[in-house]
Parts: structure tokens; C-alpha cells; sequence
């Protein structure tokens, strides 16, 4: 089911902030973790289809950007920043021809890195952010589209 | 996404921002002050809804990053030629310093938040971005400001910024600091409890009204 931008705030109001000591955990291992992905992404055969032609760069840039913008997520939780941000960020990469089916192969990425490197009570926090945003993939694309099709003035 | 509605001046400042046009930009800048002498009308009305719309348009990849630094550095020229314009009172005894917080690259709105400080008479220091924050605190004691204004333009800064204050009111127990720019865009009572005992000041004219308690 495709969900409007406030029925999809409603769902993030009941996501719940990680502990101090998780989002301690998350923060000093960011960097290790974005490697990591960086790595597992770009061994994906069909990475130019899922993120547009000489979009590498960007999608390297997107990742480095999640994981800090996440980072400050679970430092201090507001539900609007969230679903402004993935909101934007879908309607930005959308913009750049990013493919539906990244979302679904970055976030599932993720997720596989966090089970392997983070301990098991910082994953059990984090992991609904993650699977929050995995079910409303369909919802950000539709809004992003939705965005695209109205007009933004270019004078 | 709907768009506000754009007003005259802001869309043809837009128009020549994007056309990389310093002159014409300067020239309506200067047009508006003829017509209207608030500079914060200026900033918040022409300069801050343009660079808004500036930022729009990159999202929607209808301008290249090039073309988005290329409006933010018109309109930092254009607040440096306009500086000597202000109408500056004679200095107050309060100093401000300004900075943005650590990982920031966005430094235009804090520049306008420097001069309407200036405007109410106070002595302002801006430090813009990349201030390490030991070089801060040096520079806090030596110049021994009433207040430290922090900007954030980007939540994902928004640790740093937790982090910053608190190494602040370590240093500093008694130094008033406010917090402002687009990375409390989402601000709500409560919702940034890690920074409210800290003023959190939404834009220019909110500002003035603050000063004015001074």
C-alpha cells in the first residue's frame, strides 16, 4: 500500500530512538561500516543499471551522507527529519536517474553489514529504522515521482 | 512538491543568480534598498527565497552543483558590497562571534545573521565554516564575546553540533550562545531536547526582536 507523506509520519512516530551506548556504538564504527558498503555495492554486476550512468561518485557520496545523517538520527530522533530527509533524498537521486530497485539494494546491504558488524543490542535498534524504510520504498518513489511531475519553476 | 509563491524581485534575482550575472544581481539588490531600506527584508525576502529555490532545483537536477556554488559565492560578494551600505550605530560593548558548526559548507545565512548584529550596534566576529573548535575556544577568550551564534544548515551535523555546545559550557559555564539555520527546520518543543537550553533564533527578524532585549 502506497502511503501519503503524513500517514508515513505517523509510522515514524512510533520508531523508537536508540540508547546512548548504541548510538555511541553506530557512530564510532560509521566509517568501517560505509566502506563496507561502498565495497558490497560496487561488486553488484548491475550497479550502472540500478544508479544511471557515471553515477558512482554519487552513489558514494549518498552513502556517506546516510550513514551520518542515520548517525544524528539515533543521537537525537525527530520523526519529520526523517521523512523530510528520505523524502528528499529520493526526489534528489530520482532526479539523477537512481533506480527504484538501489533503494532496496543499498538498504538490504546495510542491513547485512550492520547483522555482521555491529553488536546485537546496537542492530536490534537500529534494524527498525531500516526496515521502516525498506517497507516504504514503493511510498518514497511514489512521492518522489509524484514531485517530479509537478513543475519547479526554471525561469 | 508545491512551491511557495515567489515574489518579483526574488525571481528576477533568481534569474540572474542562475545566469552567473553578479552585476544584474547587485543591481536589483540595490534597486530593492532604493525602494525598501531594510536589508533584512532584503535578505529574508529576496536573498533567502532565492538561494531556497536554489537548492530546489539542484534536488530536482534541474542546476548543476557548479551553478549552485556559483549563486551561493554572487551572493556572498553581494553581502560584502552591501556592507558598507548598512546603517551601523555606534558599537555597544556586546560582541558576538559566529560560526557554523564542524562538517558545514554552508556559510551565507550566518554572514546575514553577522550583519544584523552589526545593525543593532554590536561588534561582530564571523568565522564562517571550518573553525576547528580548539581555534574557537582561542578565539572566544581572547575577544570575550557576550555570544556565540552557531549555524547548521544540515542536520547530519546536528552530533557535531550537540558535541560543540558541550565543549562550549564546559569552557564557557556562563556565555550565552543561540543556534539557528535550516537544520532546525523541523525544531519543535522538545524535539532537539539535547539543545534547549540554548536559544534557538528562526530568522532574521526574530533576531532583531532578541537583540532588542539586549
Amino acid at each position: 500500500m502506497v502511503m501519503t507523506k503524513s500517514e508515513l509520519l505517523e509510522t515514524a512516530q512510533l520508531l523508537i530512538q536508540p540508547g546512548k551506548a548504541m548510538a555511541e556504538e553506530y557512530a564510532s564504527k560509521r566509517e568501517l561500516l560505509v566502506n563496507l558498503l561502498n565495497k558490497k555495492m560496487l561488486e553488484r554486476l548491475d550497479l550502472d543499471e540500478m544508479v544511471g550512468e557515471n553515477n558512482v561518485e554519487m552513489m558514494k557520496d549518498n552513502h556517506a551522507n546516510h550513514a551520518r545523517f542515520l548517525e544524528s538520527v539515533f543521537y537525537s530522533y525527530n520523526p519529520e527529519v526523517l521523512v523530510d530527509t528520505v523524502l528528499w533524498v529520493f526526489r534528489a537521486y530520482r532526479s539523477r536517474n537512481f533506480r527504484s530497485t538501489y533503494w532496496a539494494a543499498q538498504l538490504n546491504a546495510w542491513v547485512e553489514i550492520y547483522k555482521e558488524n555491529l553488536s546485537e543490542d546496537c542492530y536490534k535498534e537500529v534494524y527498525p529504522f531500516y526496515n521502516w524504510m525498506q517497507i516504504n520504498i514503493p511510498s518514497f518513489t511514489a512521492l518522489a515521482e509524484e514531485a517530479m511531475e509537478d513543475p519547479i519553476s526554471t525561469h | 512538491m508545491k512551491n511557495k509563491p515567489f515574489i518579483p524581485q526574488s525571481s528576477e534575482f533568481l534569474y540572474h543568480l542562475l545566469k552567473g550575472n553578479r552585476k544584474m544581481c547587485s543591481t536589483i539588490a540595490k534597486n530593492y534598498l532604493a525602494k525598501n531600506p531594510s536589508i533584512k527584508d532584503l535578505y529574508e525576502v529576496v536573498f533567502k527565497e532565492a538561494l531556497y529555490e536554489v537548492g530546489r532545483l539542484w534536488e530536482a537536477n534541474k542546476i548543476t552543483v557548479a551553478t549552485e556554488h556559483l549563486a551561493t559565492a554572487i551572493t556572498e560578494g553581494i553581502l560584502n558590497e552591501l556592507y558598507g551600505e548598512l546603517d551601523i550605530p555606534e558599537k555597544s560593548t556586546h560582541k558576538v562571534v559566529l560560526a557554523c558548526v564542524d562538517g558545514e559548507s554552508h556559510q551565507v545565512g550566518v554572514k546575514m545573521v553577522a550583519d544584523v548584529f552589526e545593525m543593532n550596534g554590536w561588534e561582530s566576529y564571523f568565522l564562517g565554516t571550518g573553525i576547528p573548535i580548539t581555534e574557537l575556544i582561542k578565539f572566544i577568550h581572547q575577544k570575550e564575546p557576550t555570544v556565540v551564534a552557531i549555524s547548521l544548515s544540515i542536520f547530519f551535523n546536528y552530533k557535531n553540533l550537540v558535541k560543540m555546545i558541550a565543549v562550549l559550557k564546559s569552557e564557557f559555564p556562563n556565555l550565552t550562545i543561540i543556534v539557528g539555520g535550516q537544520g532546525f527546520l523541523h525544531r519543535k518543543e522538545g524535539s532537539f531536547e539535547k539543545v534547549d537550553d540554548i536559544k534557538y533564533i528562526s530568522g532574521l527578524y526574530e533576531l532583531e526582536t532578541y537583540l532588542k532585549l539586549w
